[in-house]
Formats: C-alpha cells, sequence, structure tokens
C-alpha cells in the first residue's frame, strides 16, 4: 500500500513537473534571448486549454484538440508580438513585465466573455491504466512526461543543430554580437516568442484534461511556474527542466507527508536556493539590475 | 512644482468632493487603497522595485488586526498598531533577503510569497484563521474615543487623516537626503557606492517603509469590515497596486489616490454594465505603457502646469465616473 502510495505520487509529481516545464521554457527563452518577462505566457496556457476543451466537444477528437489549442495559442501570441511586444523589446525589464501583465488581464477578461465563469470538464482521451511495480498508472499522465521529454530533446536538437535555433542561443550570449552578422534579430525574436507561445498552449491543452478549466487557471498558474523560473534560473533550458521536475516531485510526495505542505515546500526551496545564488540554480550573473 | 502643502490641500480637496458627491462606503474604499497604492508606488517609482506580491503585506497587517481583535482585545486602535508592529517585523525579516535579488526576480519572488500567505491562512493555520471562514470580529470591537471607528463616518475619518498623514510623510520623504538615495539607487547603485551609501541598507529602508504602510492598508480594512479571510491575499488579486500605480503614475505623489479613484469607480461603473471589466484594465495598462507610462497624474500635471500662470488653482480631477 505504501509503495504504492509512492509510486503513483510520483508519476503525478513528474506529470505535473512536465506541465510546468511547458510553460516555464517559453519564459526562460523569451528571458534568455529578449530579456523580457513575458507574463502573457499565462494567458496563451489558458487559451489552449479552452481551445482543447471547445474543439473535444465539438469533435470529441482529444489529441486534435490539443494540437488545435497550441497552434491557436501559437498564432494569438503572433498577433501579441506584433501588436504590443514590437515596441517593448528595447525597454527595461519591469517595464515588460507590467506590459504583459495587461496583455494577462485583458486576455484572461476576454475569456470570461467568451466562455463565461464557470469551470469546464475536458475528458481523457486515455482511459486505460498501465500496471507498474503493481500499482495502476493512468496512461494519459506517462505520455505527458513522454511529451515533454520529447519537447525537451525537440528544442535541445533545433537550438544545437539548425541556424536559427544557433543563431538564437547566441543572441542570449550577446544579441549585439548577433545582429552585427548581418542577421535579422526580430525574426529570432518572432520566432522565439511564437515557440513560447505555441508550447504555453500546449501545455495547456495537455493540463486540460487533468483539471477543472476555468478563466482564473493561468494566474492560479503563475506562482508556481515562476517558482520553477527562479530555482532554474531565468534563461537557462537545462535549468528549467531540472527545477520543473523538482517543483513537481515535492509537490507531490510533499502532500503525501503533509498535505499542505505542496504549495509551500516548492516556496521553501525557492527560498533557501536564492539565499546561496541569488540568480538560481543555472541562471546566469550576466544581467545586473 | 506645485508647492508641497498646495499639494496637500488639493488632495484634500479632492477627497472631501467625493464624500459629498459619492458614497461613504466608496470614498472609504477609495481612501483605504490609495493607502495600500502608496506603498507599491514608493517602491517601483523611487527604487524601481515591481512587486507583484503587495497582497501578503497587505494580508500581515490585517490578519495581525483581526487576531488581536479575535482572540485578545477589543479595541480597534490597538488593532491597528498590531497591524503596524507587524508589518515592519515581516518587512524586516525578509526585506534583506529579498531586497538582494535582481528586480525582475524581487517581483516573482514576492508573488509566490503572496500565494505562500494564502495557503498558510487558508490550510496551515486553520485552526487559528478558521481557513475560508474567516474570522468575524465586527460585534466585538467597542467604541473608542476621540473618533468611533465602529461608525462608518467615524471610521473614514480616521482613515482620511492617516491617509494624509502618510502623503505628507512620503512628500517629505521625497526631499530628506534619503528620498535623493532611494532614486540614486534606482538609477545607478555602484555611484551610490562610489559616494559611501550602501544600497543595501537604502533598500532594505524603503522596503520596510513601503510595506509597513500596505500592512497599515490591511489593518485599516480588517477594522473597517469587521472580517478577514484569506481571500485578501489571493493570487487573482495580487496585481491591483501595481496596475493602479501605474494608472495613476508612477513616482508621482499623486498618482496613488488619482488612479485609486478612476479605478475604484471603473470597477464600480464597469462591473454595473459588463461583468468582465478586468479587459479594460488590462487594455488600458497595456495603452498607458505604450503611450509613454506617464499614467493620468503625469498627464494631468502637464496639463496643469499649463493652465496655471500665477494663481493656485487647486487640481481637481473631473474623470470620477
Amino acid at each position: 500500500m505504501e509503495t504504492q502510495l509512492v509510486i503513483s505520487g510520483i508519476i503525478y509529481g513528474l506529470s505535473m513537473g512536465s506541465i510546468y516545464f511547458l510553460l516555464a521554457i517559453g519564459l526562460s527563452l523569451c528571458f534568455g534571448l529578449m530579456r523580457i518577462i513575458s507574463l502573457d505566457q499565462l494567458l496563451y496556457y489558458s487559451l489552449g486549454a479552452y481551445l482543447t476543451y471547445t474543439v473535444q466537444v465539438a469533435t470529441g477528437q482529444m489529441w486534435t484538440a490539443i494540437l488545435v489549442g497550441a497552434c491557436v495559442a501559437g498564432a494569438a501570441s503572433l498577433l501579441v508580438e506584433r501588436i504590443v511586444f514590437r515596441r517593448v523589446y528595447a525597454r527595461d525589464i519591469t517595464f515588460t513585465m507590467i506590459t504583459s501583465f495587461g496583455v494577462l488581464i485583458g486576455g484572461v477578461g476576454t475569456i470570461k466573455y467568451i466562455w463565461g465563469l464557470i469551470p469546464r470538464p475536458a475528458a481523457i482521451p486515455i482511459q486505460a491504466q498501465v500496471v507498474l511495480w503493481g500499482t495502476p498508472v493512468p496512461t494519459y499522465r506517462l505520455i505527458v512526461v513522454a511529451l515533454s521529454v520529447l519537447v525537451y530533446l525537440g528544442i535541445a536538437l533545433f537550438l544545437n543543430r539548425t541556424i536559427t535555433g544557433k543563431a538564437i542561443r547566441a543572441g542570449i550570449e550577446d544579441v549585439d554580437h548577433v545582429e552585427g552578422l548581418g542577421i535579422d534579430v526580430y525574426r529570432l525574436f518572432t520566432v522565439t516568442f511564437v515557440l513560447a507561445g505555441t508550447l504555453s498552449g500546449l501545455a495547456g491543452g495537455l493540463h486540460a484534461p487533468l483539471i477543472m478549466v476555468d478563466p482564473q487557471m493561468g494566474l492560479s498558474a503563475l506562482a508556481f511556474v515562476f517558482m520553477v523560473v527562479i530555482i532554474g534560473g531565468l534563461g537557462s533550458i537545462k535549468g528549467t527542466l531540472v527545477s520543473a521536475f523538482l517543483v513537481g516531485q515535492v509537490m507531490s510526495l510533499g502532500s503525501l507527508v503533509y498535505a499542505p505542505l505542496a504549495q509551500m515546500a516548492p516556496f521553501a526551496i525557492m527560498l533557501g536556493i536564492l539565499l546561496v545564488r541569488p540568480t538560481g540554480l543555472y541562471g546566469s550573473p550576466l544581467l545586473k539590475r | 512644482m506645485l508647492r508641497w502643502w498646495s499639494g496637500i490641500l488639493a488632495a484634500f480637496l479632492v477627497v472631501a468632493l467625493l464624500r459629498v458627491f459619492m458614497s461613504l462606503p466608496f470614498a472609504t474604499e477609495v481612501v483605504i487603497f490609495s493607502i495600500y497604492v502608496m506603498g507599491c508606488n514608493f517602491l517601483l517609482g523611487r527604487v524601481g522595485f515591481i512587486s507583484f506580491g503587495q497582497p501578503a503585506y497587505l494580508a500581515v497587517g490585517a490578519y495581525a488586526t483581526a487576531f488581536y481583535l479575535f482572540y485578545a482585545g477589543t479595541n480597534p486602535y490597538l488593532g491597528i498598531l498590531a497591524g503596524l508592529l507587524a508589518g515592519v517585523a515581516v518587512a524586516l525579516l525578509v526585506g534583506p533577503l529579498f531586497v538582494r535579488l535582481r528586480s525582475d526576480y524581487f517581483a516573482l519572488v514576492n508573488l509566490a510569497l503572496a500565494v505562500i500567505m494564502y495557503y498558510l491562512m487558508e490550510k496551515v493555520l486553520a485552526k487559528f484563521t478558521h481557513g475560508d471562514n474567516g474570522l468575524w470580529f465586527l460585534t466585538r470591537m467597542t467604541a473608542t474615543p476621540v473618533v468611533n471607528l465602529t461608525t462608518p463616518a467615524g471610521f473614514f475619518v480616521f482613515a482620511f487623516v492617516v491617509a494624509l498623514v502618510l502623503w505628507a510623510f512620503y512628500k517629505y520623504l521625497d526631499e530628506t537626503i534619503y528620498g535623493a538615495c532611494c532614486l540614486a539607487t534606482k538609477i545607478n547603485e555602484d555611484k551610490v557606492r562610489f559616494l559611501g551609501y550602501s544600497n543595501f541598507a537604502i533598500r532594505w529602508l524603503a522596503f520596510v517603509i513601503a510595506n509597513t504602510t500596505t500592512a497599515l492598508a490591511g489593518s485599516l480594512y480588517a477594522v473597517y469590515f469587521g472580517f478577514v479571510s484569506p481571500e485578501i491575499t489571493g493570487p487573482h488579486r495580487a496585481a491591483d497596486p501595481v496596475v493602479v500605480t501605474i494608472l495613476g503614475g508612477v513616482g508621482t505623489l499623486y498618482g496613488p489616490i488619482i488612479g485609486t479613484i478612476v479605478y475604484t469607480g471603473m470597477k464600480d461603473v464597469l462591473s454595473r454594465i459588463i461583468v468582465n471589466w478586468e479587459f479594460f484594465v488590462g487594455f488600458l495598462l497595456v495603452f498607458i505603457m505604450l503611450a509613454g507610462e506617464q499614467g493620468l497624474w503625469g498627464t494631468l500635471e502637464a496639463l496643469l502646469r499649463r493652465v496655471r500662470r500665477s494663481g493656485r488653482r487647486a487640481p481637481v480631477p473631473q474623470e470620477t465616473g
């Protein structure tokens, strides 16, 4: 019985960590390359979840729905980037933070307007369960974990093997030099921003069957995503992966010990890490205030 | 520049006018909320720290007051004092840890703190805070001498005087060496160090001042409603003070009050017409940021300067729905 609890707890933690990773990776990339704090990623997350719900109700195809959610979230992020972020790349960080928060609030208002205030349930695409070490585990959660690992590998390949990816990595090091090479950095910014938005939408779509979809979900996830980003260090992809799974595990295993620990423990870890390293585990001390 | 006392007078006039045209609850809400925003305004405008976690400190003040009035005493004055002391204590405690951080990390860590406060009050300390039901102590408060805080009118007068004193205090801060140090820290910390001041000490003190102000606003809320629940520090309301600060004009003295009047008015009027007034708030925020982040007061001040040739005319904003 005890081992069963622990195993299901670990699996739950892994799946939560995966969702947080997909959400936080966009934030980290945006910060690393453009030095913006893009709070509106949480809006694309909510948007992805809502579209997943809507398309799934209309067609009954869950995987299609998740795909559509991610794509539409990407499109929305492209739109926002064109209208708003174009104008704020050169500004300082707190400025972008406030602006993106405005986008987030406005977007949440729009979501309330379209879908109303009532939380909606989305169906789980796969009801089957796999037995691991004598513990029944929902297959869907394992698929979520596998998908996020695939996304991580995909991003790593993209950044290391393609010209665009290499340019983005170089941009994270030093934007001016990349521009000096004759590469259009604003195009890179757009690519990164849309990639981030799409991944956030994917996170929302994958998360939708596990929770009730409600207008405030983005704001509720906000604090945890930021704990992930801060622990890992802004701008580091590896750090984001490590800290997302760390936070997921701490939340789920902590709640087995004592229920309220689920929300408190990541915060305690974050404070501890910040005491030792003010820029997080893998954060670059590159940028002074 | 407007003379400082004429500014205070003008603010006094605005709120007095409010009291004539607006209902008492609305006016009280404006006064308390403007105190709440003042702390955030000081942090953001003078020290360059943006905090999405102000509700955490609001909750500290509110809960300290609530604990005192629910378990110990009956005098609201002492309750507010308890909230104030708790605010100072918490700010002194977490300040050294937080002000070392870069401004972006600072904002996020504060947000996380607000969420933690929420769960702390809702679940962990449920034995003392009664969880989501909150603490009710409206009937436990006794009438006080001088100004009777248990009556709405008396409370309004008290809150108003507190707000005025705070305005005067922040105005005074602006003109001291310390206020100049704060601005210098925001602009160039290396030069501040060169001049022999400690960035850390300046920021820590600013942190304590701002968050004590916020805790005081929390105490006032607690006494005003006679009830405190974890709702006060919920993540959904986390950015309200930041939004209002930007709306009113960052780092200006009258920004908080003007921003509050407009924001509260908008909330009142819009939420009656449509359900989701957040959409407009978000849109307005982005618009103000893109239009040059001066805020309402920043724009108004430029206009006033043009209007005022020699006579002293009190600025009375007309945009209170």
